[in-house]
């Protein structure tokens, strides 16, 4: 009977995945497709808006924001949560579980509050420039807000625990008795960490730092609120010209061209970490 | 007297109020290949961990060559390690874990390449360089480590339970290779094991541990013939123990009284005791016989078979005194009472004089 019934779960593997596809078609599919389209038929048939888009100066900035504020949240994030990742698959399970909830909470925290926190923090007057004045290490307060230094420190707190969590996960995997090994092999702590750590969780840094790097790209509210008008990113473009300027087809080729850079990203991980190589 | 090549000093390892090793003491020979050997949980793997430098002891000292190493670091200690679980680095070819030790050493390529050559030449590997470990056997990744560990000749080598995850057969097979190895690079090995068999194959002398203590070092033959205590007895070789009580003790033998009233005189007596104590007569099953009738005085006891067992070369025959300890002999195949005793027969034991030991009962 069991038999039977794997047989038919085999046969029917389709039918169970058909609501998720059904929405995936009708969400996802559909609308980038009338997305896709509007970015080449609108205002007029050509393809005038990805001209622009790749050839105006002023759009060649937005995109040169987007791409190096993802690349350098993504470099800080790794650095930050490699370290961070490593205390926690190995400091008892209490204190792990404990510091792990924390990650947690913070993320499940909305979104806006910790941006609109971060911003408090970050102002001129805000508790980050006052007590750098106070502890005497500037003299006028630091411009942390309104510019991409605002932008990629709000980021990167956000993207923590995407980068965190893939890493804790082949970090755990990994035998403390390797470490030992190298050390008996007579590797200092940072020839282990560069020839043996760093290339075992590489495929955990890989597929956080892709997480990271393609969420940023698109990333909207904390580019707009920590930010300013002046350093606009891809998704505030998109908006800007959805909205405010109703140019569905600018908005489009916008968005077309972020999901291309996505698509692209995704196979070269898919390359060179295909799933379950690492271990 | 100049200093022994490897001294273990009086290490004692404490975890709260957990003693993992409490003042093990030994003096270890240039080249020798030493075991040590105890139960789970007795202190062996602890001493070898501190060896290493994972583990930091309470107190003593470790001296190699004279010179206390307890201040460097594991990476600078240059002593050769193979573990119990399988700890190749997986990302890396087996050339490459080879080469590792010799590469964070910044050794140069010719050189790199001719000692990796030759280290896997000694583990009978050949040309498997560019091999991944996850493509190979349990076997063979314990042999790419025990070349990685031997490849930049480490003074020592250490191996803990190297061979425990491995079956019958394949763990026999490199044994014999691990014993080649030996005789071939004279490096002296430290080996952690709870069989007794694997230490009796591969050691010039066992450290037995229990309780985090050594009860007894020696060859294999000496703790076998010889042994100090009633936990080596028991731990090396099969043994009987036959309950009784002391009867005159003078200096280091003893005669021992059965609840039956036989008396065994002048054995050897392992602990102090004084007459009127509880105390164990220990017998190996191959320096027993059985008889119809009984033998010496005083080394010779009446039994009851209670069952046999056909082994091929030998039946080994449970029997039971009269006052209920129980016991084992062996009949060597083709022995004259073998296939003529039943259950419930009354035959006699008999020893050697030299063969039994008297232990007093901790």
């Amino acid at each position: 009977m069991l038999s039977a019934i794997a047989a038919r779960r085999r046969g029917s593997g389709l039918g169970f995945a058909m609501p998720a596809i059904l929405l995936l078609l009708a969400f996802f599919v559909v609308p980038v497709a009338a997305l896709l389209t509007r970015s080449v038929t609108e205002p007029e048939p050509g393809l005038q808006n990805y001209v622009t888009l790749l050839g105006n100066s002023t759009y060649a900035r937005i995109f040169f924001n987007t791409f190096f504020v993802s690349a350098v949240v993504t470099l800080i994030t790794v650095l930050i949560a490699f370290p961070v990742a490593w205390a926690l698959a190995i400091m008892p399970r209490r204190w792990a579980g404990v510091i792990f909830a924390i990650i947690l909470l913070s993320m499940w925290t909305n979104l806006l509050a910790r941006t609109y926190a971060w911003m408090v923090l970050l102002q001129q007057t805000g508790l980050i420039n006052r007590s750098l004045m106070a502890l005497g290490l500037i003299d006028a307060p630091l411009q942390l807000t309104n510019n991409l230094v605002g932008v990629t420190i709000g980021m990167v707190y956000i993207m923590l625990p995407f980068m965190i969590l893939p890493l804790m996960g082949v970090i755990k995997k990994i035998d403390p008795a390797i470490l030992q090994a190298a050390a008996l092999c007579g590797a200092t702590k940072a020839q282990a960490l560069w020839r043996v750590l760093v290339p075992l969780a590489a495929p955990g840094i890989a597929s956080g730092a892709l997480m990271v790097f393609v969420m940023s790209l698109g990333y909207y509210v904390t580019p707009s609120l920590l930010g300013g008008t002046a350093n606009m990113m891809l998704a505030e473009l998109i908006a800007q010209q959805v909205q405010s300027l109703l140019n569905w087809g600018m908005g489009g080729a916008a968005a077309f061209v972020l999901l291309v850079v996505t698509l692209g990203l995704y196979a070269v991980q898919l390359r060179f970490f295909e799933p379950g190589e690492g271990r | 007297m100049t200093a022994p090549f490897l001294h273990i000093n009086g290490i004692r390892k404490t975890y709260g109020n957990v003693v993992a090793t409490d003042h093990v003491e030994l003096a270890i020979a240039e080249g020798e290949f030493m075991t040590f050997l105890g139960p789970s949980g007795s202190g062996k793997s602890t001493t070898l961990y501190i060896l290493a430098g994972f583990q930091d002891p309470t107190a003593g000292d470790i001296r190699l060559r004279g010179q206390s190493i307890l201040q460097t670091p594991s990476h600078k200690r240059n002593i050769g390690m193979v573990f119990q679980r399988y700890t190749l680095f997986p990302h890396l070819s087996v050339g490459e874990n080879v080469a590792f030790p010799l590469r964070v050493r910044r050794m140069g390529q010719d050189e790199v390449a001719a000692k990796v050559k030759r280290a896997l030449s000694l583990v009978r590997l050949d040309g498997f360089e560019d091999r991944m470990p996850a493509k190979m056997s349990g076997g063979q990744q314990q042999r790419v480590a025990l070349a990685r560990a031997l490849v930049y000749d480490p003074p020592v080598l250490l191996m803990d339970e190297p061979l425990s995850a491995l079956d019958k057969k394949l763990r026999e097979e490199i044994q014999f290779e691990i014993r080649r190895i030996h005789q071939e690079t004279g490096v002296t090995i430290l080996y952690v094991t709870h069989d007794q068999e694997e230490a009796l194959r591969l050691s010039d002398r066992i450290a037995i541990f229990n309780q985090g203590k050594i009860e007894q070092v020696g060859t294999g033959p000496e703790l076998y013939a010889n042994p100090a205590t009633h936990f080596v007895a028991d731990f090396i070789g099969d043994s009987t123990f036959l309950a009784g009580q002391l009867a005159g003790v003078s200096g280091n033998r003893a005669g021992l009284r059965f609840a039956d009233g036989t008396l065994v005189a002048d054995v050897p007596l392992h602990g102090s005791g004084h007459a009127g104590q509880a105390a164990e007569l220990m017998l190996r099953p191959e320096r027993i016989e059985l008889a119809p009738e009984p033998g010496a005085a005083g080394a010779s006891l009446p039994v009851t078979v209670e069952d046999m067992t056909f082994l091929g070369n030998n039946t080994t025959v449970a029997a039971r005194t009269s006052w209920g300890d129980a016991l084992s002999v062996r009949l060597n195949f083709g022995h004259p009472l073998s296939g003529r005793i039943a259950r419930g027969d009354s035959l006699y034991i008999r020893w050697s004089p030299e063969a039994a030991h008297a232990f007093v009962r901790g």
